[in-house]
Formats: C-alpha cells, structure tokens, sequence
C-alpha cells in the first residue's frame, strides 16, 4: 500500500466535516442494538458457567434459574480439584505444553527464516507443499502416527505430543514467521553478515528481536493449543489418571464418573479452573491474541 | 512421575540435537558437493519441517492408503483385503448417517457463519464507540477450547426446564403451542444444538479476522464513492465485499477443512444416534481396533475436503479479488 499524498490527507479533512456527518450518529441506534444483541449471545453462557460452577446440586435445576447462587458454593472448587488427581493434570498439562511449545516455535522460527530468505531450488514448490499439508486431515496420518510411536514403544509417554513439535509440526506459523521475516528490510541483516555473523547468529541476534511482537503472537496461539490439545492426549496417554493431562482429565471426569448422573457444578469447575490460565493470557496479551488470529486473514 | 517427565525431556534434547545435527551435516554435505553458502543454508534451515514431512506425512499418507485396502487389529499383521473396506462403508448405515450430520452441519454453520460475522464486522466498522472492548467481547468465546465449549452448551441445551436456553424460551414455544425441542436428547434436533454451539465459539474469531480484513481497505476508495454519489448498498457492493474476497475465501477455506473435521464437541456430547464422521472413525479404530476400516473412513474424509477446496480455490479466480500489484 501506498502511504497517501498530502493532498489526499487534506481532501480527507474537507470530507470528514462536510455537513452530512452528523445525520449519522442517529442512524448508529441499530447498529448498537445489533451488537448488543451479540455482545449478550457471547457473554450470557459464560456467566451461566460461572454461576453454575458455584452452585449447589440443588440450585441447578431451579426454575427460573438462579444467576447469583445463594448459598455461594465456593467448597466446588476444591471438590473438583479432589475428584480427580487434578494436581498430577496440571502438571503433565504444564510440561507438555512447555515443550511442545518450545520446540514449535524454535522450529518455526528456522524453517520460516529459511523460506524466507535464501533462495535455493524448489523452494517454492516445497513452500506451497507445506502450505498444502495444511489441508491434510488429521485422521488421515493419525493411525500410522500412532503405529510410529507404538514401534518406538511411546504408546503413553509424553513424546508424542511434545517430540513431534520440533519438526515444526505447524505450517501455520512458519508462514507467519516467514511473512514477517519477508517484510525486514534486507540491509540490517546485511551488515550483520558483513561483521561475520552466520545465518543461526543473524537469525538470533538481528531477525528474532525485529519480529518480536509476532513471535510472541505465535507463542499465545501455541500455548493456547497445545494447552487445550485434547485429541493427542486421547489417542497416546491411557493410564493411570495421574498421566492424564488436564483435556483427557476432563473427558474422563465427563464419560465416566459423571455419566449417567451428570454433575454440572463439578464439571463446570473444572472448566473453569482449566481455562483460567487461557483467560489470563488473553487479558494480559490481548493485541497478540486478536493480531495473531487476524494476520493469517490479511496477510494470506 | 518425575521419571516420565525425565525419560520424555531426555528424548526431546536427543531429537532436537540429532535434528541440530542432521542440518549441520547436510549443511556440510551441500558445501563440498560445490552447492553455493546461500541454498546450502536455506535448505538446512528448512530440514526440521522437511524431515517432519516426510516421516508424519508423507509415509503416513502413503501407509494410511495401504491400510484402507486391509483388515488390521493391530495384534495381528495387515490383511491385504483390496476394496472390500470401501464397499463395507457403502453399506454401512452408520457411515452415511454420521457423514450426513458432518455434512450438514457444515453446510449450515460455513456460510450462515460467514454473513453473520460478515455483517456484525462491517457494523463494528461504522465508526462505533469503543471497537476495541466490542472486539474482545465477540472474541471472548473463542478462547474457550472446544471441548469446554461443548460441556457449556449441553448444559445450556438441557431438556424441558432445566437447560437455561429452554428455561427462557419456554414462553415463546409455547405461544405456537409447543414444547421445547430436547436438543442433544433427540435425533432431530442433535444438529441444531451443534449449530448453536459452532455458532457461539467461532463467531466473535471470524469477525475479528474480518474486521482486520475490513480496516485493510483503503479509505479513499469510500471517499471517491462517497464523491460520485454512491449510497451505502452501492458502496457495500461495489468497495466492500470485492476488496474483503482475499478475507472471506480465507475464512471460507479454514471453515470448510474445519467443520468437516469436528470431533472434540463430539465426543464432549453423549448423542442419542450418529454422530459426527471423526468421532465413528476414532470409535471403528481405537474402540474396536479396526484400523483398516477406519483408515478408509480417513480417506473418504480426505477426498471430500480436497474436492470441496480444490473447488473452492478454482471458482475463486471468478470471485476473489488481488490486487495484483500490492504483494510480492
């Protein structure tokens, strides 16, 4: 894009003050009805979790519903915690995500760099590959990947969730990275090679620091992933529970104990305790999080 | 506990130094083959995805096809039973029945998605009042893992009085003289829970993209409009939704390979009949080990999502505009 000319700049301004603006704010009621609308669709059922998590079995039910529980059954959260070896989940949810983390972004962070910057033959064809592979289901790879791991005796152990993100096992944000990558004018990096630095070093120490913000947007939507990686835990961890991450704990605790008689103020406090460290990254790295999830769109 | 956490951490240095090691080789390799510093780096710097391709795609794929064309329990050594997997599924009631559910949950929720979230980012792009708190509200849900999702809106959905949904609309049912729908608890309406349920978690993520799309079309194209006499519709016609195309075939695109492979919301549901295409496959292959049957139900999967994206990127040289010069 452009930057605009000073004239266009000045056309804009005569615009913005033509008089039919203000006939406008007038017309905005609906508008805000509309999204008030949907503000309520988005936030109603996750005050419904938080109320329910708080409840006693009795109030659950109660016609018309209660939204401020009374009594407030804050003792849920710590019946929850005890009906599942939730300690050990967390645990397991940590390391694994931890790991998997790492080794995604350290990964996509060379792959991307490479795309990006060097030229070398069928890169490109092995670029719109990778970009492809994107398309494939992962029920296609999903049972001779676990026939690899079961020859390597790793049927339940963590390494099929965390080994596996150090072949930059998301396209997706090798592509972020490369985009970026792409757009670092090519003479900082030039007087990097100058004074002897070689590429792993100029990768580090200039292109890293440069892409900074998308670097941290890749870890926020890595973290939120693997934290919430319910299908690899399924299909590789099976017992005991204390080797269960916090996804499968939640399956489990669903399916099982709390089957035929569901136990929604327990159920919801799980939830709730599982998403709260998503939730408190999201506040903290809001831009990251809303920027992460936009640049595939804008710049694909 | 501190066992396994060691045992995989020590797996997980080893990898990553061999695969450190493998590009310093190639590396090495290229060099004195004569191959130039420049492609020498780029291709060692690209070989963690390039060796992650070949051993958790390619060879799956390839071994994924071999075992649809056999019986395998896993125990005992593939079976070589050539077609007979496919022409099982053309009888298996099951199959089509939960093939139609993952079809026609995705034929509602892509494009019913698509405008919805269309039109609340063109709203949110009339110069409100604070965007940016609208914005993390819509997104709000999307934060939640789907699973978690899942476990929300079956409460929610609970039959006769209990779910709040049905709590609320009662009186609007009853007004037609009847009752409530029972949503997960009834075959009939199985879908439309999933609907919602898709509906609520991805709706604030796609408008979110789409009002990025949106800030991304230039200002002056609306202000040359605005000069010629252009209303809102012809505005909206003519400037919004050609220059928004690169953004709604992205979102069209990661919706389709989506919705077809729902599974978490599936098995989070308990269903009174079928349910979704991946979860029966997930059932046929780790439930009752037949892995060849279910590598075949994989490959019909997978044809399906390359002919609908193939598709759609062929009709989009017809309605996705570039502007040509802008990238690259």
């Amino acid at each position: 894009m452009t930057a605009p000319s000073i004239p266009a700049e000045a056309e804009r301004r005569v615009l913005r003050s033509s008089p039919n603006r203000p006939r406008r704010s007038l017309a905005k009621v609906p508008i805000y009805l509309f999204l008030s609308f949907g503000a309520v669709f988005a936030l109603v059922p996750f005050i419904w979790m938080v109320s329910t998590a708080l409840k006693t079995p009795g109030q659950l039910f109660k016609f018309p519903p209660e939204w401020i529980p009374n009594p407030v059954a804050w003792g849920n959260f710590a019946e929850a915690w005890t009906a599942l070896p939730f300690g050990a989940m967390v645990l397991n949810s940590v390391f694994v995500t931890t790991l998997a983390m790492v080794g995604e972004l350290a990964s996509a962070a060379l792959v991307g760099y490479g795309f990006a910057r060097f030229q070398f033959r069928f890169r490109n064809a092995l670029f719109l590959l990778m970009l492809s592979s994107m398309m494939l289901p992962w029920v296609v790879t999903l049972i001779p990947g676990f026939l690899i791991w079961k020859q390597f005796g790793l049927i339940n152990t963590f390494d099929p969730l965390t080994v596996g993100a150090l072949f930059a096992w998301g396209p997706f944000y090798v592509f972020l990275l490369r985009q970026f990558f792409m757009g670092v004018s090519r003479d900082i990096e030039e007087a990097a090679i100058v004074d002897g630095a070689n590429a792993l070093q100029v990768l580090w120490y200039v292109m890293l620091p440069l892409v900074r913000p998308v670097l941290l947007a890749v870890a926020v939507l890595s973290f939120q992933g693997n934290w919430n990686n319910f299908k690899g835990a399924l299909i590789y961890l099976q017992e005991p529970l204390t080797r269960f991450t916090l996804p499968l704990g939640l399956q489990f605790f669903q399916a099982s104990i709390s089957n035929e008689a569901p136990r929604w103020h327990l159920m919801m406090a799980m939830s709730l305790l599982m998403v709260i460290p998503v939730v408190i990254l999201f506040f903290l790295a809001q831009r990251q999080f809303i920027e992460g999830i936009q640049l595939g769109g804008v710049k694909g | 506990m501190v066992q396994w956490y060691a045992e995989t951490l020590v797996r997980y240095v080893l990898v990553a130094a061999a695969i450190v090691g493998v590009m310093l080789l190639t590396y090495r390799g290229l060099r004195r083959a004569g191959v130039r510093r420049e492609p020498a780096t780029g291709f060692a710097l690209i070989l963690p995805w390039f060796l992650g391709f070949l051993i958790w795609n390619l060879f799956p794929v390839v071994a994924s096809l071999y075992l649809s064309l056999t019986d395998y329990n896993i125990l005992q050594a593939p079976n070589f039973v050539g077609l007979a997997n496919y022409q099982q599924l053309a009888e298996d009631e099951r199959f089509w029945a939960s093939l139609r559910l993952t079809m026609a949950y995705s034929a509602i929720t892509v494009p019913l998605g698509l405008l919805l979230s269309l039109l609340a980012a063109v709203l949110l792009n009339q110069g409100v009042r604070g965007v940016g708190l609208w914005r993390t509200l819509y997104y709000l849900p999307a934060i939640l893992p789907p699973f978690v999702t899942a476990l929300l809106w079956r409460l929610m959905l609970l039959p006769t009085r209990s779910g709040l949904v049905n709590s609320a609309t009662e009186p609007v049912w009853s007004l037609f003289g009847d009752t409530p729908p029972r949503w997960f608890l009834d075959p009939d309406t199985v879908l439309w829970g999933f609907v919602i349920m898709s509906f609520w978690g991805v709706f604030g993520a796609n408008t979110v993209i789409m009002l990025a799309g949106l800030k991304n079309i230039p200002k002056d194209l609306y202000e040359a409009a605005e000069v010629d006499g252009a209303g809102l519709l012809s505005k909206f016609r003519h400037i919004t939704v050609p220059q928004l195309t690169p953004t709604l075939f992205y979102v069209l695109i990661l919706g389709i390979i989506a919705g077809i492979q729902i599974f978490d919301q599936g098995l989070f549901v308990r269903v009174p009949r079928e349910n979704f295409l991946n979860v029966y496959l997930y059932q046929q292959g780790f439930n009752f080990f037949h892995m060849g049957y279910a590598s075949a139900i994989a490959w019909v999967m997978f044809v399906i999502i390359l002919v609908l994206t193939l598709a759609v990127f062929r009709s989009s040289t017809a309605w996705v505009y570039y502007e040509g010069e802008v990238k690259r």
